[in-house]
């Protein structure tokens, strides 16, 4: 009896820490989205036993695995649980959402039902996920992703492509090969090194993963238009987790071999804009800062100074060329040294490059470095930018002065300028003297006056020929000498009369006055004795024969007389022409 | 009326060479100062007035030089040359301004027969050749009457010969006269005034570029083409260039 109390006290105490304990039923599905070739495991779950278990109609799904059922007791620091499990696997038959609806049981005469639960079947996947499928679930949770900065670069812009493998925390990577590298045609490429392999953590597709940075590499694209990136193919050995297990519990971990590849990138190249492109742009695209500078500014000559080109900044610094500084032909300049200094980051070059020139002047003199310019392209404005260095002089102090004349024009005056020397080496001082002219110059090569003045001498030749034959022919004709002297004779004293000729009264006086003159020139005698008689002794004298001494002394009468009397022009012309005659006569006896 | 028009021309004729004198020395302290931009700008407005010197293109490019203005400065010297062509000054300084030149061009020397000719013909300009060859001819005709009226055999055979060879002189005078001419008007030097100048093988902008020359370089002008100029280097090489770019010596 005492017996029957305990026991029953104990069922009343287990009864009641029974009915302490909640009781709970409810349904578990794997997944909530599926494909349709993939399958459904529905758990019905309860943690008390229970009876009259119902399941529920599995519509548009079809069973094909279930009922299973488990019982798990377990004790824990001497709480005891329980767990009954009522499991199905489902096919589905269609796509949609379906609804999974309650299943139900009787626990201690008390009905209890699971919430219903929504399931949505999809298109079918390519692989239906088995948890177990090393091949499965390497592919699913390791990926090799290329991430390139930016899709649609200018020609020469820098771009970078990043590698990047993630891997999703429940798989491992023991090692990896690389099947295929891309080569990268048509870039300019430059492979960054990345220090050790650092695993971080990200997200790819909003799940957590890890991943490394496998490589980063620098492109600069060559060409215009849609350029192909290779793929990168990499051969990787993947730890994935089986549902086997070691004698410790512990997973035991399948390797396979997958090889992923991170698909191969189309990139649309701009080419640089046509307008505005200076005509020395060599092809720099980026930010550039454009230096020339010189070590000494003032030296001697035969001394050597340094020239040096410089382009600072971002951008495709080894794709371009320095522009060439252009230097006076008179100094020495030897071929440039070329420096780079360029590091390459994952935003592109960086750096400077340089050409350094030596140069050494010969002569005294200033030499000027022509301003030289550098174009390249901006990014940040899309525009053409186009610096120019300041022109610089270099003064040559000391030394020679050059003295070979730089050229010679075809012809003309300064011909022979090489010949000249050079006493002084000095830049000469200005002129003080302005002498001044008038800029419009008068030729006299080739205007008339010029050849009138050369021809004409020439017409004095046969005019003297002319006069010379003349004179020969008069003198040699004896008696048209002796007309042509009277005729000069009367010319000479008989002109007046001549002039007088038909008034009477002017006419003898003139004649009268001519015949004095006559003789007085001829026979120096004086007005005063001038009587008819002593002209008449005075010219014989002068051994004159008698009738034209006659002849003289009634012409002289008859000029007396011809005043008094009526005369005749003819008798006038008469008297003029014996006058004439007879002094003429006269003229040729007298001795 | 008119004559006092005259006279008053003449007088301000005269007014104004007189200022442009002045204004040469007051261009001269500016340049002793160191003022070279304003001496220049004297210097030129006495050119403005159409008066000019070797003188006076030789301190304009004095300026210029100090100044560093390449292509003017050897401009001026040149021109100054073409005045006073073996000034030893002008030669002198126009040896600086060259150094300051891009182009190194080689000459091309004239060897033989062609040279020496050259040379004689370069000793006198044409208008002195033409005067030479005008005395030369009344020298002729006077000897030759002189021969001709003369009675004596000595002096007749001295005149003859004298007179025969001052005829053939004022022929070789003339000859020279015209070489010179000739060589004077194909003689079009121009100065390269553009920094750096494309000398095209054809004129115009589509054809091939076959040499550069840069500021200060001199050249001559053979032919031009609306506005290409035919340019030939004392080298031999030739090209055409765009007119702008050059800027020639002598006034067309």
């Amino acid at each position: 009896m005492k017996l029957i109390k305990h026991i029953s006290i104990l069922f009343v105490v287990l009864a009641s820490s029974m009915t302490f304990a909640q009781v709970k039923f409810e349904a578990k599905v794997s997944k909530t989205k599926l494909g349709q070739n993939e399958r459904l495991r529905i758990d019905f779950i309860m943690n008390k036993d229970g009876d009259n278990f119902e399941a529920p109609n599995f519509e548009h799904f079809q069973v094909i695995g279930g009922p299973n059922t488990s019982v798990s007791n377990s004790w824990l620091n001497g709480a005891h649980s329980y767990k009954k499990t009522y499991s199905y696997f489902l096919q589905p038959i269609k796509q949609g959402r379906f609804t999974i609806k309650s299943a139900s049981i009787e626990i201690t005469g008390v009905t209890y039902k699971t919430k219903p639960v929504n399931v949505q079947v999809v298109k079918s996947v390519k692989r239906p996920n088995d948890p177990y499928n090393v091949e499965g679930v390497a592919s699913e949770n390791i990926h090799l992703v290329a991430e390139i900065s930016k899709g649609d670069p200018y020609l020469n812009e820098g771009i970078t492509v990043v590698y990047k493998l993630y891997v999703s925390p429940n798989t491992g990577v023991s090692n990896w090969r690389e099947l295929e590298n891309p080569r990268y045609n048509d870039f300019w490429s430059q492979k960054i090194d990345t220090k050790g392999l650092r695993i971080q953590n990200g997200k790819y597709k909003g799940e957590d993963y890890r991943y490394v940075v496998l490589r980063k590499t620098v492109l600069y694209p060559q060409k215009s238009g849609k350029l192909e990136i290779e793929p990168l193919k990499l051969d990787i050995t993947v730890e994935v987790p089986t549902n086997r297990r070691d004698i410790f519990g512990g997973m035991h971990m399948a390797q396979t071999n997958r090889t992923v590849s991170a698909g191969s990138r189309i990139i649309n190249v701009k080419p640089l804009p046509e307008e505005g492109k200076p005509d020395d742009f060599t092809g720099a695209v980026g930010d550039f800062k454009f230096n020339v500078m010189t070590s000494k500014s003032e030296l001697n000559a035969s001394e050597s100074l340094r020239a040096t080109v410089e382009v600072t900044g971002k951008g495709n610094l080894k794709l371009f060329q320095l522009p060439k500084l252009t230097l006076p032909s008179s100094l020495e300049v030897y071929e440039p040294e070329h420096n780079e200094a360029i590091r390459t980051y994952s935003g592109g070059m960086q750096g400077s490059i340089a050409d350094a020139y030596t140069i050494v002047p010969q002569f005294k003199g200033k030499y000027p470095i022509p301003s030289i310019s550098f174009s390249y392209f901006d990014l940040t404005t899309e525009t053409y930018k186009r610096v120019s260095s300041g022109e610089i002089i270099i003064d040559v102090i000391e030394g020679p002065i050059n003295t070979s004349a730089g050229d010679d024009n075809l012809a003309t005056a300064n011909a022979d300028q090489t010949e000249a020397t050079l006493n002084n080496d000095q830049f000469a001082f200005i002129k003080i003297q302005a002498n001044l002219k008038p800029i419009a110059s008068n030729n006299f090569f080739k205007t008339t006056a010029f050849w009138s003045s050369l021809l004409s001498p020439f017409l004095l030749i046969p005019l003297a020929l002319v006069y010379r034959r003349e004179k020969e022919k008069r003198n040699a004709d004896v008696f048209g000498n002796k007309i042509r002297k009277a005729d000069k004779l009367a010319k000479k004293y008989l002109g007046e009369a001549k002039k007088a000729l038909g008034h009477k009264e002017a006419f003898y006086i003139a004649l009268e006055k001519a015949l004095h003159n006559y003789l007085k020139a001829k026979l120096q005698i004086e007005t005063s004795d001038f009587s008819k008689e002593k002209i008449e002794e005075i010219l014989i004298e002068r051994q004159v024969n008698e009738p034209a001494v006659k002849e003289f002394i009634s012409i002289l009468e008859h000029c007396e007389l011809a005043r008094y009397t009526p005369i005749t022009t003819v008798e006038m012309q008469q008297d003029y022409e014996k006058s004439a005659s007879t002094i003429s006569i006269i003229d040729k006896e007298i001795q | 009326m008119k004559f006092i028009v005259y006279i008053l021309m003449f007088l301000f004729g005269t007014v104004s060479f007189a200022q442009n004198t002045t204004v040469f020395d007051q261009a001269n302290t500016l340049y002793t100062n160191g003022d070279y931009t304003e001496a220049l700008k004297k210097y030129t407005s006495v050119l403005e007035q159409e008066e000019h010197s070797a003188e006076l293109y030789y301190n304009i490019a004095n300026a210029h030089y100090k100044l560093n203005n390449v292509a003017p400065s050897i401009y001026y010297y040149e021109k100054a040359l073409l005045l006073k062509p073996n000034d030893k000054e002008i030669l002198n300084n126009i040896a600086f301004a060259k150094n300051m030149t891009i182009d190194a061009i080689e000459i091309v020397p004239e060897v033989g027969f062609s040279r020496l000719i050259k040379k004689a013909t370069n000793t006198m300009v044409f208008d002195n050749w033409a005067k030479l060859s005008v005395v030369l001819v009344v020298l002729f005709v006077l000897l030759f009457l002189m021969y001709y009226f003369s009675q004596s055999t000595g002096k007749k055979r001295l005149a003859f010969i004298t007179s025969v060879s001052s005829l053939v002189l004022a022929f070789i005078a003339l000859a020279f006269a015209f070489n010179s001419y000739g060589l004077e008007q194909k003689n079009q030097p121009a100065i390269v005034f553009a920094q750096e100048s494309q000398i095209k093988s054809e004129p115009n902008l589509r054809s091939e570029e076959t040499f550069k020359l840069h500021e200060g370089t001199k050249v001559q002008v053979i032919d031009t083409v609306s506005n290409w100029s035919k340019i030939k280097l004392s080298d031999g090489k030739t090209g055409w260039v765009v007119s702008d770019d050059i800027k020639r010596l002598k006034r067309l």
